[in-house]
């Protein structure tokens, strides 16, 4: 046996074996695709089993075999133009001229080919090179439009077609020619071998192969979704992941439906919100429910209560899969494709597969949020028991003068109860009774800051009058305090006592580290009002800047004041701004000190009032005659 | 009692001062310091026979004006006075010979003198 013989048999025994292949799956699917395979590998091996067959029998070369055998041969081209239709779609005059062509060329082979041998030969040369490259372009182009293993697959069958197409030509053409040509028929055979190969790849690619081919794509989901595990948004973990799937599969979108609690309910994310649905509802409803995946290769037709939605979605196919883990149902993974997917069991292998991943990293998620739970419930423990360490101490030092001096005082009183009052006692007294009240006003501020309830109502109010209201507060006790603001109101959004506090705060905290009353200054920046609190005291270091508003800390520059409080204020006035929407922050007063300034979303802005005498007075409620739209 | 020198230290005036007014009624001879260097630099003009100690202190804190004293050679009884919650080990860790909470009451205070007062 020749080596060109040898590798003439393996191509005959490859393509009989994939036609059995093929066609046993034909029969158990029952698509058209498998039959127009089974036809194709059916016309090659039947080519193949027919030179065979003739050759033992001695009948080779009689008119009526070579008939046969070459309707079988074009018969392949056109089994791949229907392939092409299956996969993609053509227009209907294709199909029709190709099978007329078909037809014509069969005729001819029975009829003509005893008399116009070359030309019959020829005839089928164009046939093949026409409808065999069509196909293989078409072939081509479809791999370049789908992704993952579809198109890996799909580019196997482009190249398979195009070197069949190449090897029965060159086969042909060595017939053709006067003088024998025996190394065109080992180029065919070699392009022949070459291309039932990519076939197999193609048409039952090897489940290595698919490993190998779906790689990349699973690496670039679990690239795109392993950080969502400590995504704290649900809802913004979902969109992704939904993103990382449908990229996965390179389908048109995906749907990660949440079950609740008892499972009928699932839950979608939406871009605004969540949007939730019987848990039966949809394609998906079915697949969470039978606990099974649904393939509707035509949703509008499978489930036709919701084929507007489907439109909507640019779903024309959908595949749902369950999302479960051992114990629990999670809920359940859809992608939408705008066609139908050629080769549907790599995608749902896929699709399983990813929805397995799914539950995984919606698992880690909710362990991740038990954790961080746990955490903050260890970290509030400590926290509540370091304030309180602290808290009582800062409160012991106040209590032990106040005690110290009344007790004093009664001593005095029982060996002389005529005896002349201490002044300075009774000063200090009153100074430590005052910290210890600021003492315990803070921490009642701070534990309900612990307990969130913070904030009251918030209604529109003019910062201006809440600045001045303070500031008369301090000149009343013959504090003056100097202040810049605009003629106009500045409105914002306020719970008006907590702003004061706010403020109070701040001035307080100038006052103490800056031994003389601080600047105010309010005004307008964008859409912004801005109340700056200046003083020129003592400053902070610039490396602490950021975490002067963190609960407890003190300044180090400040440590050696005695008359600190709890190291809450900042914090309590940070808090408060955020439940504002606004911001505050530090930054150093050029003449030295420290600047605080609180930024509000300025609500309302506000015309200046042509005539002030014709606007009712701010902040009646009708004085929203005054107002424009924002 | 006049006899009996006590230097007060703490950082805290209004305490130093309360303090100073109950001993000073129940006769004893009294002295301040704010700090542990400040109080360094009186032991040495006044040689006080007790010395009340806040721990917690700028500059030179309670454990390190101990330190520096029983280093110098004096043997001057102490009684820590603290607010924290760790007064009794705090007083240990100094072999102090007694100590006071705050927030601390006229009664508990003498006594904790008293109790520390070297014997005459």
């Amino acid at each position: 046996m020749t080596a060109l013989e040898l590798i003439s048999l393996i191509n005959q025994v490859l393509f009989i074996g994939l036609f059995v292949v093929v066609l046993r799956r034909a029969l158990r699917d029952r698509t058209a695709m498998s039959f127009n395979a089974a036809l194709l590998f059916g016309a090659i091996a039947g080519t193949v089993v027919l030179a065979r067959v003739a050759d033992w029998l001695g009948v080779s070369g009689q008119a009526g075999v070579t008939a046969v055998t070459l309707i079988l041969l074009t018969a392949a081209p056109f089994a791949m133009l229907r392939l092409v239709d299956d996969f993609s779609g053509t227009p209907r005059w294709v199909q029709i001229a190709g099978g007329a062509a078909f037809v014509g060329v069969s005729v001819l082979a029975t009829l003509g080919f005893e008399r116009m041998e070359q030309l019959v030969e020829i005839i089928i040369i164009v046939f093949f090179v026409a409808v065999g490259g069509f196909a293989a372009y078409a072939f081509a182009r479809e791999s370049r439009r789908s992704r993952g293993i579809t198109r890996r697959r799909m580019m196997a069958v482009s190249i398979g077609a195009g070197l069949f197409i190449a090897a029965v030509v060159l086969v042909l053409l060595a017939a053709l020619l006067p003088v024998p040509a025996p190394g065109l028929g080992i180029v065919g055979q070699v392009l022949a071998l070459t291309a039932v190969t990519a076939f197999y790849f193609g048409f039952v690619p090897p489940t290595w192969m698919r490993r190998a081919w779906r790689e990349p794509d699973l690496r670039g989901f679990l690239e795109r979704s392993i950080h969502l595990t400590s995504v704290p948004d649900d809802r913004a973990a979902i969109l992704e992941l939904q993103g990382a799937v449908a990229n996965a599969f390179g389908a048109s979108g995906a749907a990660v439906g949440i079950a609740n609690a008892d499972g009928t309910v699932l839950r979608y994310a939406d871009a605004g919100e969540w949007v939730e649905f019987p848990a039966d509802a949809f394609i998906a409803g079915r697949a969470f429910q039978q606990q099974r995946r649904v393939v509707a290769i035509d949703a509008a037709t499978t489930d036709p209560d919701n084929a507007d939605t489907y439109a909507a979605s640019n779903a024309q196919t959908v595949i749902s899969a369950p999302i479960t883990t051992d114990d629990r149902r999670i809920g359940v993974l859809s992608i939408f494709a705008e066609r139908a997917p050629v080769f549907i069991e790599d995608d749902l292998w896929l699709l399983e597969l990813l929805a397995d991943q799914t539950a995984v990293l919606l698992e880690a998620r909710t362990l991740t949020a038990h954790a961080s739970e746990l955490r903050a419930r260890e970290d509030a423990a400590y926290l509540k028991e370091e304030f309180l360490s602290a808290a009582a101490h800062d409160l012991r030092t106040p209590l032990t003068v106040v005690l110290g001096q009344a007790e004093l005082m009664e001593r005095r009183l029982a060996r002389d109860p005529y005896a002349p009052v201490d002044p300075a006692g009774v000063a200090r007294m009153v100074r430590e009774a005052r910290r210890l009240r600021d003492l315990v006003t803070e921490l009642l501020d701070a534990q309900r800051l612990e307990q969130g309830q913070i904030l009251m109502d918030r209604v529109p109010d003019d910062l201006c009058a809440i600045v001045e209201v303070v500031r008369a507060r301090h000149g009343e006790r013959g504090i003056t305090i100097p202040l810049t603001r605009p003629d106009e109101p500045l409105v914002g959004l306020v719970d008006r006592p907590r702003m004061e506090q706010v403020l109070e705060n701040l001035i307080d905290n100038a006052m103490k580290y800056g031994e003389q009353p601080p600047r105010l200054e309010i005004g307008a920046t964008g859409d912004e009002v801005r109340i700056a609190v200046i003083d020129r005291g003592v400053g902070i270091p610039e490396e602490e800047r950021d975490r002067i508003f963190e609960r407890f800390f003190r300044a180090s520059n400040v440590q050696s004041v005695t008359d600190t409080g709890l190291g809450l204020g900042l914090h309590i006035c940070r808090r408060i701004v955020a439940e504002h929407g606004g911001r505050i922050w530090h930054e150093p007063t050029p003449e030295g000190g420290s600047t605080f300034v609180v930024a509000l979303k300025l609500e309302i802005p506000l015309i200046p009032a042509p005539d002030a005498d014709s606007v009712p007075a701010w902040p009646s409620a009708s004085g929203a005659g005054s107002l424009v739209d924002a | 009692m006049p006899d009996i020198r006590i230097l007060v230290v703490d950082d805290e005036p209004d305490i130093r001062a309360t303090v100073s007014a109950m001993l000073e009624i129940e006769g004893y001879d009294v002295a301040e310091a704010p700090d542990g260097a400040a109080a360094l630099a009186a032991i040495e003009q006044r040689r006080p026979d007790i010395i009340l100690l806040d721990m917690r202190m700028p500059i030179l804190d309670g454990w390190g004006f101990a330190a520096e004293l029983r280093r110098r050679g004096h043997q001057t009884p102490i009684v820590v006075m603290t607010a924290a919650r760790d007064a009794a080990r705090w007083a240990g860790d100094i072999a102090a010979a007694a100590f006071v909470a705050k927030p601390f009451g006229y009664d508990d205070l003498i006594s904790a003198v008293e109790s520390a007062r070297p014997p005459s």
